[in-house]
């Protein structure tokens, strides 16, 4: 080997922990881990400077401090003091080292010294959690919007469901209920006496404060001259509609067990009326008069579309089917627009409340998830869709809600915001992933806006242990400009929450990476390159613009970043296919980007508006490791010729002696070659000689078991053989789709250069290693 | 928790397709916190790429080492053939005993029939005894309604148990409820009245919130609430007794 390719694969190996470290203990990984010290050779590098960032990534070994944090008194700064920051501690002063304010510490630090340092100080606690208790805790909220249009058999089961959950809410929690079909009930929660509702019209639509009006909620007779509505004192005693779990659950259990089928009978031909969006602004208004700015869920349940009232997204004529993608690109979804305005405002008005909203669907047809689904994007919420509300997918998906860490303590996290601090160097460009934006104005901002960009704050509702977001970063240095002193950028991410134990919580991550000049350093840059990060940050830049773009138009510009990132790090002899090659910090991308390219997020004639919406959902908001999974399916091999090992997503890998399991994140596919699927059907495994077979059976079984046992959402769960109806998962995800709607018949245009659609791994690559050689291009 | 409540039915496929295994309480909250035996995330990099020949083999969770492959085409490698090996299966296949392979979670139907009686069969009066004696405590504090209300949903269980309507899991996890109560462990019982709804909401759904408010308030008493001479008689007054 090379003396140049052995220092990169040593130095890439020595990358690899460097980042596993850096991710384990901050929840950061970033696409390059050597930045370009110029704007100029920034945009070079193709892929932008850039991170995948989990706010509350689970630290069972970071215990909580119970103290402020100390800022730099800067004001527009306000940066943490941390470990990257120059300490005096003669002189009691430390130095930010964002804007090199020198800041005086807290009389309450007179005592540390270098011996003697804060925690916020050393190293290891690049991210450190302060627990900051300001004024009482606020107790966790949880509002149940109920259709009840449902067959009898899906209603029985989801009352089960919920009141199921009465017990796995935390104990002090507010609890409400809502249920609709063709009207919208709001249920009085008293503990004694007849049960009371409100009854609203599901076609009317009223304003926030004719909402709380009618249920209540404002006091005219106890008015100020303005006429201005008296502030309840204690809203947990006088908000009849939401109140203590621990109080009402007897009488809720009572109330959800009577809940009975909407009486407004459906006439053959004809769907339910769902008055969804009037429920869904009940609730919101309901929040919004009564807890503003405190952690609240609701949770909707549907079994259907909506049909009747604003955000309707279908009429209730059956043979008038809901839209389809056909529809759309015809232009001829009748009630899209108007239905996505509608639940866009409404999804606003949550947000701005700090409150979540949560969507379970569980139908056989579409429910409308392709309008609704900002309602659960912009605040954090979660999107489950199912079948039915009799199945263990619902089931298992809706508990897992409620789960608890190693501690005992529920994962749901509420109210955050997230602020990024950067050093001078760099500037933020935007976010990608379940937030919106607070509209901060500050020195970090860049003109170039990435997602939601033009701010350096964001909202995120309701957040767990997994929700990741990706921060794009521009680098704003001039050309040939000095490397900074100091030779390190610096970015401090600020995430303010509030746990599910109602304490209010800051985490403060703060991490570093060296400037490089890429004239002279682009090898060291190139073995820094993270390429699963960034396949999955490019990823999502890819579906950011699927949201508004034309789909051909992605699919264009993810090739030409491909192409461009070949040519730019590529080893090949010019024109000269057969020469490319790629180092290893870079040799898993281009196929990530090949099945990127093949994948339901971008490929969306396969799967319907509300499916594709769904796997949308799931894919920003998640975590490394089960995004990549999303864009390229794991696939392993169980056989008798060796251990269990990870093979190529092709169709070479399928074998009659072999057993495969793919895991494409919503789905776990365990597909029997064609002896073994034989030997199966003849029973070996039943026989004592053939224990090995049955170890063998069992081997990718007990595998996927671990995965079901604490994926969320749940996945689907497919057992199949050579042969089988539902082996076409995995034969879908390994060949070219043989079905693949070329209704945009691209590559006409002359001079772009394009990589062929539809074709196996083999092609492409082939393909790949032509343009990227060319010097046409 | 017992082993007998760590388990897995299949989902439920007439109304879902391809419906995932359901995992009992158990088995979920083990699962929450517990590190990865064999994580899955391995890739392999197509070799048109890197030159070499053969992809780079990835993790070996498993704990099946190589064997012979197999000599004849229509059966599976027979265990008898095969070089020895640390995997437990060893030699001559007599019934011997196999060390174990990862732990498997045996898929059980839930059939147990609710009028199934076994040697332990358990007795409702224990355990509405150990009901009542708690609700006793809490009537002196606790609203009269919310009393009211706990007492009628005991009542209901004790007539379900009495007709048969419960299953063998819920009356066997119910006694180990009530001694948890009665020992004050409350956080226990708590667990396990969760478990219970979440493993069985269609047979406990109506009753069992009637014991969780129970656990809940009795749990906030006065301790010395608990050993009144009136909260005594009403367990000594139980035919069957309660030994300490």
């Amino acid at each position: 080997m090379r003396g140049v390719e052995w220092r990169k694969r040593v130095a890439m190996a020595t990358y690899q922990e460097f980042i596993q470290q850096n991710e384990d203990r901050d929840g950061v990984r970033f696409s390059w881990n050597l930045w370009p010290s110029s704007r100029l050779e920034a945009t070079r590098l193709v892929v932008p400077v850039s991170c995948l960032f989990t706010p509350l990534k689970e630290r069972p070994d970071l215990p909580p401090v119970q103290y402020e944090p100390v800022l730099c008194s800067r004001a527009n700064c306000k940066a943490v003091l941390n470990p990257l920051c120059q300490v005096d501690y003669r002189a009691k002063i430390w130095a930010c080292n964002f804007c090199f304010q020198r800041n005086p510490f807290p009389p309450s630090y007179a005592g540390i010294s270098d011996v003697n340092q804060p925690a916020e100080l050393m190293p290891q606690f690049s991210t450190i959690e302060y627990i900051v208790q300001r004024g009482p805790p606020n107790p966790l909220i949880f509002l149940y919007v109920v259709d009840t249009c449902l067959e009898e058999e899906d209603l029985q089961a989801l009352k089960e469901s919920l009141q199921m959950s009465l017990s796995l809410l935390p104990p002090n929690a507010l609890v409400g209920l809502i249920t609709f079909g063709r009207m919208v009930q709001v249920h009085e929660l008293s503990c004694e006496g007849i049960a009371k509702s409100y009854v609203f019209r599901g076609t009317k639509e009223l304003s926030s404060k004719q909402i709380q009006e009618m249920l209540g909620l404002t006091n005219p007779s106890a008015s100020g001259p303005q006429g201005r509505p008296a502030a309840p004192q204690d809203p947990a005693v006088t908000c009849r509609f939401l109140q203590p779990v621990h109080k009402v659950d007897m009488n809720l259990t009572d109330l959800l067990g009577e809940l009975q089928r909407d009486p407004w009978p459906v006439p053959q031909g004809k769907r339910p009326l769902r008055s969804t969006g009037i429920a869904l602004s009940i609730a919101v208004g309901l929040l919004e008069g009564t807890f503003p700015n405190t952690g609240a869920r609701v949770m909707m349940f549907m079994g259907g579309p909506p049909t009747q009232g604003p955000g309707m997204v279908v009429g209730d004529e059956l043979k008038t089917p809901i839209r389809s993608w056909h529809d759309i690109t015809k232009d001829n979804a009748r009630h899209l627009k108007k239905a996505t305005k509608y639940y866009d405002a409404l999804a606003n008005r949550a947000a701005v409340n700090g409150h979540s909203i949560d969507i379970y669907a569980c139908a056989l047809d579409q429910t409308g998830l392709l309008e609704m689904k900002c309602l659960s994007n912009l605040t954090g919420g979660h999107i489950a869709m199912g079948d039915s509300f009799n199945t263990s997918l619902f089931k298992q998906t809706f508990q897992r809600v409620f789960s608890k860490d190693h501690n005992g303590e529920f994962r749901m996290a509420f109210g955050g915001t997230l602020e990024v601090s950067t050093s001078r160097e760099l500037k933020v460009s935007g976010a990608i992933g379940p937030c919106v934006s607070l509209k901060a104005k500050g020195p970090c901002i860049s003109e170039n806006e990435v997602g939601v960009g033009g701010t350096t704050q964001w909202k995120i509702c309701s957040l767990s242990p997994s929700t990741t977001l990706a921060l794009y970063f521009e680098v704003v240095n001039q050309h040939n400009a000095p490397i900074p002193q100091g030779g390190r950028g610096a970015v401090q991410f600020v995430t303010q929450y509030q746990h599910s134990n109602t304490q209010r919580r800051i985490r403060v991550t703060t991490v570093a990476r060296n400037w490089a000049d890429a004239q002279s350093q682009i090898q060291h840059i190139e073995s820094s390159f993270d390429q699963e990060a960034s396949a999955v940050i490019m990823a999502r830049l890819g579906v950011f613009r699927a949201e508004s773009e034309e789909g051909p138009d992605v699919l264009r510009w993810l090739d030409r970043q491909l192409i461009r990132l070949c040519q730019k790090f590529g080893q090949f002899n010019k024109d000269d296919p057969t020469s490319f090659k790629l180092s290893e910090s870079l040799s898993l991308y281009p196929q990530f980007m090949f099945h990127l390219r093949r994948s339901p997020f971008l490929q969306v004639f396969n799967n319907s508006p509300d499916e594709c919406s769904y796997y949308r959902h799931h894919f920003v908001r998640q975590d490394l490791t089960q995004s990549l999974i999303m864009i390229q399916p794991i696939l392993y091999s169980y056989s008798f010729h060796g251990p269990p090992e990870p093979v190529l997503l092709d169709s070479g890998s399928i074998l009659p002696d072999r057993i495969l399991l793919m895991d494409t994140f919503f789905q776990l596919v365990i597909y029997h070659g064609e002896t073994i699927a034989q030997w199966r059907k003849a029973g070996y495994q039943e026989q004592p000689e053939y224990e090995n077979f049955k170890h063998l059976l069992v081997a990718p079984v007990d595998d996927a078991q671990e995965i079901l046992q604490t994926r969320f959402p749940m996945p689907r769960y497919i057992d199949t053989e050579h042969g089988g109806s539902q082996a076409r998962f995995l034969l879908s995800k390994v060949n070219p789709s043989q079905t693949h709607n070329n209704l945009y018949s691209w590559g006409q245009e002359t001079g772009a250069p394009i990589l062929t659609d539809d074709v196996s791994l083999q092609v492409f690559m082939d393909h790949l290693k032509k343009l990227a050689v060319s010097s046409a291009a | 928790m017992e082993a007998k409540d760590l388990y897995i039915k299949p989902g439920n496929q007439e109304r879902g397709w391809n419906d995932p295994p359901q995992f009992s309480y158990g088995l979920q909250t083990a699962a929450q916190g517990a590190p990865k035996r064999t994580p899955l995330n391995k890739r392999v990099p197509p070799p048109q790429l890197t030159g070499s020949p053969c992809p780079v083999p990835g993790d070996f969770p498993s704990a099946t080492a190589p064997m012979t492959p197999p000599t004849n085409p229509l059966a599976p490698p027979c265990s008898m053939n095969t070089p020895p090996r640390p995997c437990p299966v060893a030699a001559p296949p007599l019934g011997g005993v196999m060390a174990t392979p990862p732990p498997p979670f045996p898929v059980v139907e839930h059939t147990d029939s609710a009028s199934s009686q076994s040697e332990n069969e358990p007795d409702v009066d224990d355990v509405v005894t150990l009901l009542n004696w708690a609700l006793t405590a809490c009537r002196h504090t606790v609203k009269k309604q919310v009393c009211n209300d706990v007492a009628k949903r005991l009542k209901l269980f004790e007539d379900m148990w009495k007709s048969g309507k419960l299953s063998l899991p819920v009356r066997r996890r119910m006694i180990g409820l009530v001694q948890e109560l009665k020992s004050c462990n409350w956080d226990a019982a708590d667990e396990i009245h969760r478990a219970l709804i979440v493993d069985h909401v269609n047979e406990v759904g109506q009753w069992m919130v009637g014991v969780k408010r129970l656990i809940a308030e009795t749990r906030n008493l006065n301790p010395d609430l608990l050993h009144t001479q009136e909260v005594d008689q009403s367990l000594d007054t139980s035919s069957a007794g309660n030994s300490d």
